[in-house]
């Protein structure tokens, strides 16, 4: 089993999206080896034709706070991210790309609400209004009622 | 008189209790919740099962951090409260999830370990329970390159399969993009690609069974069974409760691929259902063609 995790470094999730944000895009040196090792850019004709340094300038400008900086190229790609890691083990200053792809998918589309200093979100929320619903439902069809009652 | 068969090495020693956090989409396979508990008891772990929405990771809300934050810290909390040192996960994203955002802006009170290391740290402990031989000859396991960065989830679910007597697990480089099969569902097209690809290292390898691991992609694959009766597609955990003797049923998967969903679902779960809630939200998935 693994250690406990090191105490919290934010009071809450939007000051850790901040604190995060600010300091993994201070580290980024835009260099593009993550839109390199992406395995989703040949999917996106645009960004495959796109310098990659150009699109990766997009990410850190994200997390700068600066969305609208970021060209389309970099916002279709940061949307297109399926978590699919490679882009981590590419980055030459050993940052953590994937979790900064996180950061920026959720910034763009909105998580900052009105605190968002790059403006209005770039992307559609991945919000499915009848996930807990479903979820239930689903429960209700595969588990007995005592397993409901003492697992949900 | 039953012979109780002496303890493997190491079983003497008092159970782990832990949580075990399955996530929420999982909600469709009831079974993979109960096999799992009961191969974790098997192997000394004691697992008490917590999910859905109640003990939400955030990410469905992640577009509203306040939300999202707020769901996370309530599941943290709730965990805190067990008193259990570990949470156990199933759920890839949930796991990085308590990684990134939860445990770093809620103390947490315990550590967390994917379902797939507890077990292969009690391998000593399982292969002996593995005793029978599984229905399928080769099983090709259908993995993505996400996660396994985080948990070699990649190269612990082929060893641990490849602990069942008889049962050939080949090697291949197929790796979808993605954590899991529910992040390709969004783009266009990705889907499919990538169980074409499957499909295509099953015929490469002579696989008879396509073998996931998570959830999503169990719920994305089982389709592919459709068409080809030479095909099976199994979760790790059927086979592992399947060496081990455990009956167990996929239930989704024959939902899945009924002629009639709702014909196969039947009228008592249908009711558990609820007849609204199955027809708006149950029944057009289960009548989703597949994407490959």
């Amino acid at each position: 089993m693994s250690a406990r995790p090191p105490p919290p470094r934010a009071a809450d999730l939007p000051a850790l999206i901040r604190a995060d944000s600010a300091r993994l895009a201070a580290a980024c040196t835009a260099c593009g080896a993550c839109v390199g090792a992406c395995p989703m850019v040949p999917t996106l004709p645009s960004v495959a034709t796109a310098a990659r340094e150009d699109v990766a300038a997009g990410l850190r400008s994200v997390l700068r706070g600066e969305a609208q900086a970021a060209s389309a190229e970099s916002v279709a790609w940061i949307g297109a991210c399926t978590r699919s890691g490679l882009c981590t083990p590419a980055c030459p200053e050993r940052l953590d790309t994937a979790f900064m792809m996180r950061l920026a998918g959720m910034r763009l589309r909105g998580a900052l609400g009105a605190s968002e200093p790059g403006g209005p979100p770039r992307l559609p929320a991945k919000d499915d209004p009848g996930w807990s619903a479903r979820v239930k439902a689903f429960a209700r069809m595969t588990l007995t009622e005592e397993e409901q009652a003492r697992w949900l | 008189m039953a012979v109780t068969p002496p303890p493997p090495p190491g079983s003497a020693a008092a159970p782990e209790r832990v949580v075990f956090w399955f996530g929420c989409n999982i909600a469709r396979h009831g079974e993979i919740v109960r096999l799992s508990t009961r191969i974790l008891e098997a192997v000394g772990v004691e697992a008490d099962p917590a999910g859905g929405p109640s003990y939400c990771c955030g990410s469905p809300k992640e577009a509203n951090a306040r939300i999202a934050g707020g769901m996370a810290r309530r599941t943290v909390e709730a965990f805190n409260a067990t008193g259990r040192d570990t949470v156990v996960t199933w759920c890839p994203s949930c796991h990085m999830n308590m990684d990134d955002f939860m445990a770093p802006a809620t103390e947490a009170a315990f550590a967390t370990s994917h379902i797939s290391e507890v077990l292969h740290a009690r391998r000593d402990r399982i292969a002996p329970l593995l005793r029978h031989r599984v229905s399928v000859r080769r099983a090709l396991p259908h993995l993505h390159h996400g996660f396994n960065g985080r948990v070699p989830v990649n190269t612990l679910v082929p060893d641990l399969l490849r602990l069942i007597p008889g049962l050939e697990v080949p090697e291949h480089p197929c790796r979808a993009p993605g954590h899991m099969c529910s992040a390709l569902a969004g783009v266009p097209g990705a889907l499919g690609a990538a169980q074409r690809a499957l499909l295509a290292a099953a015929e490469e390898t002579g696989a008879d069974a396509l073998v996931t691991v998570f959830h999503s992609c169990h719920r994305e694959t089982v389709s592919l069974e459709r068409g080809r009766p030479g095909l099976r597609v199994v979760n790790w955990i059927h086979l592992l409760a399947e060496s081990m003797g455990i009956p167990h049923r996929d239930d989704y998967k024959a939902w899945r691929n009924a002629p009639d969903p709702r014909e196969a679902v039947g009228p008592e779960r249908l009711a558990a259902a609820g007849e609204t809630a199955f027809e708006r939200l149950v029944e057009p998935e289960l009548r989703r063609p597949p994407p490959a």
